[in-house]
């Protein structure tokens, strides 16, 4: 059975998969494959950033830690940033995550980045699904508390 | 260090003295078993400054956090003196690197290092023995001798010696102008620098969560391994504290503690020269130099980097290689 | 009868058990495997205490914990009327009955500054008051002593059983448990044998022993007001005696009598705790002002504060009560090796100097 086809079960936990994309063209990838109504599973909640020179690795480590399933970051293909060298940058850093995750604990395959410009839907529909299957696959993120909490701030 | 070299760095600081703002070092502390930084202004002040096992406080943090003093009009600027080990030095050429401290205003007295004492380490070997009424301590041969109350005691060296010491391949200064004493030999080898590292990746992904979990756990945010590393620029203004924006809360969940030491690692991470300053200070007994060890090494395999060994050098996150296409 | 009672080492954790049925009992133990620290934990089958080696933090966490919730909120809709926001208030439940089973005397007298501050006035805390009461403190005869000790010199001592209600006494092969205030009585009633006459014997020599113990070179100190106001604009003497200061929070988070706190409000989405947690005089935030203004901008008049707060601030407020037990903690764990003993012993001395 496809993971896009089936609604979560009553009771099981809902997986959740933060995206991190680009404003200027994993974005806009996003929206052309909305726009050409390639279907897309749920699980993905986008934020947008200017660039991902923006994105902080400690964004993507938080999510985590906090307790997301899977996080996502996309960004212009190298050599076609908005604003020339912002990927250039994030590419070194996340790549250092990627390595370093799994040092402290966490399951490497939560985490991804991919390069993803404004015309190809179809390779944002591929890149998603692929994600997230490979994150239904893992389960739930165990995360990192030991007990619930009365609230999570 | 032998008397002969405690002789020859005293005549090195008294020789300096007179053309600097102050010198800092290393003074005796509470009791024979502790150092603790001290700033030298006077011929007598210096004349107290002293260098043993246990002058385990890295002087880079404290150079880095004494202003320069302000020029007199006509004179040039006078410079300020720093004592250092190899791991000082290190991150002194850090600082120098980032801009923090200029290579001109520094005297730096090089002193080659045989190690440093983990007084945890030694506490649980010796126990009752060393409470109190230590008298003396040194480094003779491959062992630390200590006078205490009950007779003098020896322990092996590599029984008591920090955890950074114990895999220091920079024992001898890498950044100086003078330097007190002969070289002496690395410890470690590349290999064994990094075996703590692979204990923890030889591990399955969930037993280093469970690991880290439990060590992790004893944190109590007092934030002396932020505020003890001579790279953490921003301080008073650290993202784990500021209210905007708000990134921890005042709860001491397991989360809080793995996003402060995500903060503390990344900011480090292509910065770090593995000074053990944070892990030494943490009166928890974390491991926290492991979490930088880990960044240091991905540094090193990826970006083929090595922080604090070039004032030249660019730290591998503040600029970018369009060609590598590995990544 | 004395009603001293004597417990064997390896009985020990037979009483704990005992007493955990009832109460928390709140115990030093090794604080992790293979660590030299100790910590106080919550006892429960497979902890062994450590009676004879002083904990990494102080037991003021049982009784005042690193942060807890005052109380829980949630705002709701006024149903009659939806412009209206409703705040619910969920109380925290009453403290449970605890044992501190093994505080050093020096321990058991920092709650004494705790008191005075949340128990007498003008302003009372009603959960700290509701621990406080429902918290025993069961104190060690303390025989390890070093050279970061002083609590002789601030009022208290080695064997001073001010602040307990229960005295512990190490004898060979076992503990003299003796009840010294009527709230540590009923503790000990059935807890173990009655101890024999050898035993009382052994408890008193050792109680003797360690009260003979020289600690500080014998100095006494009082509230040291005076010379502290005449040092409090010499830069140049807070410059050099904390060079190595770092701003840390080691000092104050391990201490017996630190008892300044923050008050925040964590939430998401409609609900939250208002919490209460430990704060640093040693942060720049303590002191921080909401115009961006912080009359506390460095280390040095940090520190200042600290000292001050304990050895003048305090004492003067407070029936010349010294805010530091002299447990040497704070000199102990110092990253930098600063020893407030002996900034405020000079502080005297200059000020002997000058007269």
């Amino acid at each position: 059975m496809s993971t896009l086809d089936s609604a979560p079960d009553a009771g099981q936990k809902i997986i959740r998969i933060v995206g991190f994309l680009c404003n200027w063209c994993s974005y806009g990838g996003a929206d052309t494959a909305g726009v050409c109504r390639f279907k897309q599973p749920t699980d993905l909640r986008i934020i947008r950033i200017p660039c991902t020179g923006r994105m902080d690795p400690l964004f993507a480590a938080r999510a985590l830690i906090k307790g997301a399933d899977g996080v996502l970051v996309s960004g212009c293909h190298p050599r076609d940033c908005h604003y020339a060298v912002g990927n250039f940058y994030a590419r070194r850093r996340l790549e250092l995550l990627k390595h370093f995750l799994p040092f402290m604990g966490f399951d490497e395959r939560r985490f991804r980045y991919t390069w993803v410009s404004a015309s190809e839907g179809q390779i944002w529909q591929k890149v998603v699904t692929e994600f997230s299957e490979q994150i239904h696959q893992l389960g739930p993120n165990p995360g990192v508390e030991k007990q619930p909490r009365t609230c999570d701030a | 260090m032998t008397t002969t070299d405690i002789e020859q760095l005293h005549k090195l600081m008294e020789d300096a003295l007179p053309e600097l703002e102050a010198l800092i070092g290393w003074q005796p502390g509470y009791d024979a078993l502790h150092a603790a930084p001290a700033i030298a202004r006077t011929p007598e002040e210096a004349s107290r400054l002293v260098f043993n096992p246990f002058c385990i406080h890295n002087l880079a943090r404290t150079v880095a956090k004494t202003p320069p003093p302000p020029a007199k009009e006509g004179e040039a600027p006078k410079k300020i003196g720093v004592c250092v080990k190899g791991c000082d030095s290190r991150s002194i050429i850090a600082l120098i690197q980032e801009g923090f401290l200029k290579r001109e205003q520094l005297y730096i007295i090089g002193i080659p290092c045989k190690g440093t004492i983990d007084l945890r380490r030694l506490m649980k070997l010796a126990g009752e023995d060393l409470r109190a009424g230590v008298k003396s301590a040194r480094i003779e041969g491959d062992s630390l001798v200590v006078e205490g109350a009950k007779g003098s005691r020896s322990f092996p060296l590599e029984k008591v010696l920090a955890r950074r010491c114990m895999r220091c391949k920079y024992p001898n200064p890498v950044i100086y102008d003078v330097m007190a004493g002969d070289p002496v030999i690395p410890r470690a080898s590349e290999e064994e620098a990094h075996k703590d590292v692979d204990a923890v990746e030889n591990l399955p992904v969930a037993e280093r969560l469970a690991f880290w979990q439990g060590e992790l756990d004893r944190c109590i945010r007092c934030y002396a391994c932020r505020n003890a590393c001579p790279l953490c620029m921003c301080q008073d203004r650290c993202i784990a504290e500021t209210r905007d924006p708000k990134w921890l809360p005042q709860y001491m969940g397991l989360s809080e503690k793995f996003i402060f030491h995500f903060i503390h690692a990344m900011h480090l991470a292509g910065r770090c020269t593995e000074c053990g300053e944070c892990e030494r200070v943490c009166p928890q007994e974390i491991p926290v130099t492991l979490i930088k060890e880990k960044l240091n090494r991905i540094t090193k395999e990826l970006l083929d980097y090595e922080a604090g060994v070039s004032t030249e050098a660019v730290p591998p996150f503040l600029t970018f290689n369009p060609e590598e296409l590995g990544i | 009868m004395s009603g001293k009672i004597y417990i064997s080492r390896d009985g020990l954790a037979a009483a704990m058990e005992k007493l955990s049925r009832t109460m928390d009992v709140w115990t030093p133990a090794a604080s992790a495997k293979d660590k030299w620290g100790v910590e106080f934990a919550l006892y429960e089958p497979g902890v062994k205490p450590i009676l004879d080696r002083q904990s990494t933090l102080s037991p003021k966490k049982t009784i005042f914990p690193q942060v807890e919730p005052l109380f829980q909120f949630e705002r709701t809709k006024d149903p009659e009327d939806p412009s209206k926001t409703l705040i619910r208030l969920k109380d925290r439940p009453d403290a449970k009955p605890a044992i501190i089973f093994g505080a050093h005397p020096c321990d058991a007298r920092g709650f004494f500054t705790f008191d005075k501050v949340f128990m007498e006035g003008p302003y009372k805390d009603p959960i700290y008051k509701d621990k406080r009461e429902k918290t025993v403190i069961a104190s060690v005869v303390c025989r390890e002593c070093d050279d970061a000790c002083f609590c002789s010199a601030v009022g208290g001592g080695p064997a001073e059983k001010e602040g307990s209600d229960i005295w512990i006494t190490p004898v060979e092969d076992g503990y003299v448990l003796e009840a010294i205030t009527p709230k540590g009585e009923p503790i000990l009633e059935g807890l173990g044998a009655a101890a024999t006459s050898q035993q009382e014997a052994a408890a008193a020599k050792v109680q003797e022993e360690a009260a003979q113990q020289v600690i500080a070179g014998g100095m006494k100190m009082t509230g040291e007001t005076a010379e502290f106001m005449k040092h409090f604009e010499d830069k140049a003497f807070w410059q050099s005696a904390i060079a190595g200061c770092i701003s840390c929070g080691v000092c104050t988070f391990v201490c017996p009598t630190c008892y300044c706190f923050t008050i925040t409000d964590e939430a998401r989405d409609t609900e939250g705790d208002r919490l209460r947690s430990w704060d640093s005089c040693m942060f720049y935030h303590y002191t921080l002002e909401a115009s961006g203004h912080n009359p506390r901008p460095n280390n040095t008049d940090r520190y200042r504060n600290r000292l001050g707060h304990k050895f003048a601030y305090f004492p003067e407020k407070y029936d010349g009560m010294i805010a530091c037990t002299g447990c040497g903690r704070c000199i102990r764990n110092c990253p930098a090796s600063i020893n407030i003993w002996k900034i405020a012993q000079s502080l005297k001395e200059q000020a002997d100097a000058c007269m």
